[in-house]
């Protein structure tokens, strides 16, 4: 009986190819928004996931300043790490940690005419121990490169571009700022990243940084790697300890700093995409609303067409709940399919989305089972009023009826 | 008892009132009329448009209901079943046939002729069967897979009885059933419905205002006004 439906149903939607097609676009436009947004959003949180654990997990990042207090309505101003306070962790942290200090600025960096604006960063050794990298030319900076202050850099790959195009930019002399280095090095491409990505970078020693451009002993950010199963929260404990002592902070006062670490961002990058994702297809999902205004509509429509089929049925032994089911499930298996050709074009341009946008396809399988349930549902919902008016006709005023 | 059972009363009006609206607007399209149909009977009802003749068959196939008074249908007042009773009244013992045939346009002879059965749950197997069987015997064995606009009226008219005669009914409500065709058509229906009375003393009621066409019955039945006019019942057991 029910797969009887299900033919009939299919049938009758056959047989208004153009009518039913354009009855559902508001379901199908609505679905493929959805599964779109939801999967584009999934690719994106899987591209900020990975690319935060090719930085590292086990990474713990000091800056100065703090996050606002909402009780507070004054800005603390914060003094900078220094040197000092650098040389101080590393100090305590000892072996199992690799502790790194960068300071940056957006610099002019230009070379024979052509110049380009770059965030100009400069690193201590062990900066280059945090992570994997790779270079397309050259080497990175030598141990005694960054204790001698040497004016010697390593650029990305876009900068080298910019500033060379397809020559060789080793031993070249750039001028960063007010300065001259040599390059040493070219970093491979990679992309943009979440983090700003590397292609533009310009690395070089941190002393040079701080006595030759910035001219204080400043430094930005200090990063924390910890090695093999060293675990990050009583690390971070101790840096927080550590820090406070080495910034003379009172008992009585709030941190100036601030501690953070990798999965405190992927899970503030995460959050907020998912909260866009969620928006965006509660938006979407109003055309699903739409959609079924639609259904309701074409129902009526079909239900009004067919009153002499419905006196017929009646009249040879259907009852009520038959007719109702029929009229059902039309709107079920109708809406269905608009269901399912909206998350065909919604992965289709999702698809096509990623590739554009190069991050991952990971179509949400629970999502789409989701969103094919709901397209039941709201076949089954807005159908239902239009069955419930053919079920209830009177079969002597539906015979009748021309 | 051995012997032969005497006719046995099938279908039984007991003072049927059927009123539409209320108060001083009512009218009575039935009023207070009583007769009993016996198993096996040939019954032609006549009478002028508005005498009540359409309302007493959608009484007698279980469409409508009586306002006042007893409609028993082998016995067993219908006024006691709910809708779905009374659907399943019509699916397992009433076939109707209608003046303009009423098949579901764009569906072949055999799935309208399978219709009664989908709504008794058969398989389709089974359903099919049964259709071919009944096509067979209405003359239209090559035909199950025409739709009705590729049949003749009066093929039509045959696969509209094959599909009453499917579920195997009781009785055979036909609706000016020769109203749609000329007069060649007209009488092989009629040649048709009374071999299926005749042959498998199937109880046949049929509404016609052609004197020619209820002449084929043996009892005719007359409304005027909403009340019995005649009643030339020969019949016995009354």
């Amino acid at each position: 009986m029910f797969l009887q439906s299900v033919h009939l149903a299919l049938r009758t939607i056959a047989r208004n190819k153009l009518r039913s097609v354009l009855t559902l676009l508001g379901v199908i436009i609505g679905v493929a928004a959805v599964v779109a947004l939801v999967t584009i959003g999934r690719g994106a949180r899987e591209r900020i996931r990975s690319e935060l654990a090719g930085m590292g997990t086990h990474l713990i990042f000091v800056f100065a300043g703090m996050v606002p207090d909402p009780s507070s309505p004054s800005v603390v101003e914060a003094q900078p790490l220094t040197n000092e306070q650098f040389n101080g962790l590393a100090k305590i942290l000892g072996a199992r940690t690799t502790v790194a200090a960068l300071a940056a600025s957006r610099l002019r960096v230009s070379h024979g005419g052509r110049s380009i604006s770059a965030p100009v960063t400069g690193v201590n050794q062990s900066y280059f121990a945090l992570r994997e990298w790779t270079l397309e030319r050259g080497r990175l900076l030598s141990p005694l490169e960054t204790a001698s202050n040497a004016s010697v850099c390593v650029i990305g790959s876009k900068v080298a571009k910019s500033l060379f195009g397809q020559e060789n930019a080793i031993g070249a002399r750039i001028r960063v700022g007010q300065i001259h280095c040599r390059v040493v090095g070219e970093l491979a491409a990679r992309g943009a990243t979440f983090s700003g990505g590397q292609d533009t970078l310009v690395l070089l020693p941190l002393g040079l940084f701080q006595t030759r451009l910035s001219g204080k002993a400043y430094v930005d950010q200090i990063l924390i790697g910890l090695h093999g199963d060293a675990s990050i929260a009583p690390t971070k404990l101790r840096v927080m300890e550590e820090m406070r002592r080495l910034r003379r902070i009172g008992p009585a006062r709030n941190d100036d700093f601030q501690v953070d670490d990798m999965t405190e961002y992927m899970h503030r990058a995460s959050s907020v995409i998912d909260n866009v994702t969620a928006l965006l297809s509660s938006i979407a999902a109003i055309s699903l609303l739409v959609g079924g205004i639609g259904i309701m509509n074409i129902m009526l429509v079909s239900v009004s067409e067919r009153t002499r089929e419905i006196g017929i049925r009646m009249a040879i032994g259907a009852r009520e709940n038959d007719i109702l089911v029929q009229f059902l499930t039309e709107a079920s298996v109708l809406s269905l399919l608009g269901g399912l050709i909206g998350i065909g074009l919604g992965l289709t341009v999702a698809w096509a989305a990623t590739v554009f946008m190069e991050i991952s396809f990971v179509p949400d399988l629970k999502a789409i089972a989701f969103i094919t349930a709901i397209s039941i549902m709201i076949g089954m919902i807005f159908g239902l009023f239009p069955a419930l008016r053919g079920a209830r006709l009177d079969p002597i005023e539906a015979l009748r009826h021309e | 008892m051995t012997a032969p059972c005497k006719a046995s009363t099938l279908l039984a009006f007991d003072r049927v009132w059927r009123s539409y609206g209320s108060g001083h607007t009512s009218v009575d399209a039935l009023a207070d009329v009583s007769f009993e149909i016996v198993q096996g009977a040939f019954v032609a009802v006549t009478g002028p448009s508005g005498s009540g003749k359409s309302t007493a068959m959608n009484i007698l196939g279980g469409l409508d209901v009586p306002t006042r008074g007893a409609y028993r249908f082998m016995g067993t007042g219908v006024s006691a079943f709910d809708k779905a009773g009374r659907a399943e009244l019509r699916n397992r013992h009433i076939g109707f046939v209608f003046q303009g045939y009423n098949l579901l346009p764009r569906t072949t002879a055999l799935e309208n002729i399978e219709l009664p059965l989908v709504y008794r749950g058969l398989s389709k197997r089974m359903r099919r069967e049964m259709s071919r069987k009944v096509l067979d015997q209405v003359g239209l064995g090559g035909r199950g897979h025409h739709t009705p606009a590729e049949l003749s009226g009066g093929q039509q008219q045959r696969v509209a009885i094959a599909r009453a005669l499917v579920s195997e009914p009781t009785v055979l409500l036909a609706d000016e059933p020769t109203g749609n065709l000329d007069t060649e058509r007209s009488l092989e229906i009629m040649a048709l419905l009374t071999a299926l009375n005749r042959e498998r003393e199937l109880t046949t009621v049929m509404v016609t205002h052609e004197a020619g066409i209820a002449a084929f019955a043996d009892r005719r039945i007359g409304f005027r006004d909403g009340r019995i006019a005649f009643d030339n019942d020969t019949a016995p057991g009354i």
